[in-house]
């Protein structure tokens, strides 16, 4: 199975939008599996206008600290443990905070009264499943319960879920989150590759060099979609000279269009909403050229593969250099 | 100290134009104004404020384990602690620590029977301190950037916040990342006010719903900001309003003169004061002004 995900770094630049059209443009031809990576926001269901789920699986894990306020005597040993800042004293009494805790332990460890007890096995978030989508291929969607921690993990569990159930898929699409943390990570380590999705303004091409950077350190063969490409011509320009400096495949621009957030609210994907839309035009040159691509993809990667290879290495300190 | 967040949920709805707008706007009037960028996966406020350099770095430096072999025993006590996956034992071989995966939480320092876990450090990111005027207003950006390739973005925000804490702030802004995770719960876990800036599209109505599900089980004061008011259709943020404690309610009017100046590195607010957007933001940081001094 190919794996391709669609990331950007920023947030609201239009990965749902792509990755949504994608799968219901290619389904057509391949069989695939899409996967919502974005469990803090998932939205490939929306776009999509899938209302109901064949299956909905509940993700337990984790641990979660509460203090017995019966055996704390107030010593103070686990708030200044704590690395997360989640102990707090609130009305002379010592209680860990839910949103901030992690159930790493530490706390328990240093208590010298036992006073630290565990929540097991909460609740972290959904795995949601759609077996047959209109237009025929399955959707994967993971969410974790808001606020909470781990998304990561979910987004790993979810795209395991999808490889499993629809092993003779030959083809997943996933939906990245925002950002170039655990979540994009979970989707990006394990692709064979990524397209990357960039508007023409400073803050997304500041956001798609840390993205190439982690691309480059997974040595993922990527793309690039400019979206909104009219915007600004200037930093459509460069955005063209970042892909052609860092060998991206260029894959193509979506203008600006308002039909885009009109077929959000009707809940439509644009293609259907309003297919001569210039938007909808564009995606679909864009799916065909994938299409190409992916009829010819291992000899594309070894085109694309980053060339350097540029390993990621931790800035690690050691108390002193005499230990190994 | 008062602190106020902004967050969305979404991303791309506008969260760092209104803190930024809010930063510069409130500056006239308040000395000791900080903004915090706690985005650390893709900070964004210095671009739209158009500074080219970030000024006073400083390491996030994370706890990282250190095994001490002449103090190990490879009893796997540490190995069996660590929930990250960063300590690992092939066979009867000494622990090898794999520092992306070290969220330094520090639980295997304790659990180490022989005492054996020295403490190292391991860089996460940076955070910085940058000085911002705009006419007679000005204030500290205060920005946390994770290293491309980390992935523990929690304790990043934490640290970053720490650091705009260090300044006593009289002010304090918090702006957010996307999602809805605890990188962004953790981000306004202490703010007096949180404002939640949306778009007015399922997708943001989606994601609104989940953020409004934290700031009700945290009791939090919140306000709403519809951006782009104009696009999309405003009615479908209503059943999600219904369910959740709001106070106030702004919309900020579509407006080309953003995507302009979000383009160019341009505040919005001083390049296009006059534009239906700055006249929106501007109403916000009176009424803001209003309930900071009451």
């Amino acid at each position: 199975m190919i794996e391709i995900s669609i990331a950007s770094g920023k947030g609201g630049v239009g990965k749902s939008l792509l990755a949504s059209h994608l799968a219901l443009l290619l389904s057509g031809k391949r069989r695939l599996v899409a996967v919502d990576a974005d469990a803090e926001a998932p939205n490939m269901n929306i776009v999509l206008g899938i209302k109901d789920w064949d299956r909905v699986i509940e993700h337990h894990e984790g641990r979660r600290a509460f203090i017995l306020d019966n055996k704390c005597t107030g010593c103070g040993e686990c708030l200044n443990a704590c690395q997360f800042g989640a102990i707090r004293v609130v009305d002379g009494r010592y209680v860990v905070d839910r949103w901030l805790c992690e159930g790493c332990y530490t706390c328990s460890l240093v208590c010298p009264v036992k006073a630290v007890r565990f929540e097991r096995d909460v609740l972290a978030g959904w795995i949601r499943i759609k077996e047959k989508t209109r237009w025929g291929f399955p959707l994967v969607s993971a969410e974790i319960v808001p606020g909470r921690p781990n998304s990561g993990k979910l987004v790993t569990e979810a795209r395991n879920t999808a490889r499993e159930l629809f092993r003779e898929a030959g083809l997943m699409i996933l939906d990245s989150a925002a950002g170039i943390g655990c979540q994009v990570i979970a989707s990006l380590a394990g692709s064979h590759a990524a397209i990357l999705v960039a508007e023409p303004t400073r803050a997304s091409i500041s956001d798609l060099k840390r993205i190439i950077k982690l691309t480059q350190h997974f040595r993922i063969p990527s793309m690039l979609v400019i979206n909104k490409y009219d915007l600004n011509t200037q930093l459509y320009r460069e955005l063209k000279r970042i892909a052609h400096e860092n060998k991206l495949y260029y894959l193509g621009e979506i203008p600006y269009d308002e039909e885009v957030p009109r077929s959000y609210v009707s809940m439509k994907p644009l293609i259907e909403y309003n297919p001569d839309s210039r938007a909808a035009i564009a995606i679909r040159r864009i799916a065909e050229r994938l299409d190409n691509i992916l009829s010819r993809f291992d000899e594309w990667r070894l085109e694309y593969l980053p060339e350097a290879y540029k390993p990621f290495e931790p800035i690690v300190i050691r108390p002193d250099k005499t230990l190994g | 100290m008062i602190n106020i967040a902004v967050t969305g949920g979404k991303g791309g709805t506008g969260k760092s134009l209104v803190a930024t707008s809010l930063a510069i706007l409130l500056s006239k009037n308040i000395d000791g104004l900080v903004l915090a960028d706690t985005d650390l996966e893709g900070p964004n406020d210095h671009v739209i404020l158009g500074i080219e350099e970030l000024e006073n770095q400083e390491s996030i430096t994370l706890f990282l384990p250190l095994i001490d072999t002449t103090k190990c025993t490879r009893c796997g006590v540490c190995v069996k602690i660590c929930d990250t996956g960063a300590l690992f034992m092939a066979g009867r071989a000494y622990p090898i620590v794999f520092p992306r995966l070290c969220s330094g939480c520090k639980a295997c320092y304790y659990a180490c029977p022989y005492g054996a876990i020295r403490e190292a450090g391991h860089v996460l990111g940076y955070t910085y301190v940058t000085p911002v005027c705009f006419g007679n207003g000005c204030f500290k950006l205060v920005t946390g950037m994770l290293l491309e390739g980390e992935e523990h973005t929690p304790p990043g925000v934490y640290r970053t916040l720490q650091r705009a804490l260090e300044l006593k702030p009289e002010l304090l802004i918090v702006d957010t990342g996307a999602g809805t995770g605890n990188a962004v719960s953790m981000a306004f876990r202490d703010s007096d006010l949180v404002i939640v800036v949306t778009e007015p599209t399922p997708l943001g109505a989606h994601d609104l719903d989940s953020i409004l599900e934290v700031t009700d089980a945290m009791n939090k004061h919140v306000w709403l900001i519809i951006n782009r008011h104009g696009i999309g259709d405003v009615t479908i943020l209503e059943t999600v309003l219904h369910r959740h404690r709001v106070e106030k309610i702004f919309r900020i009017p579509y407006d080309k003169a953003v995507a302009e100046a979000y383009a160019y590195s341009k505040p919005l607010i001083i390049h296009y004061p006059k534009s239906p957007a700055s006249k929106a933001l501007i109403k916000i940081s009176d009424e803001l002004m209003g309930w900071i001094k009451h």
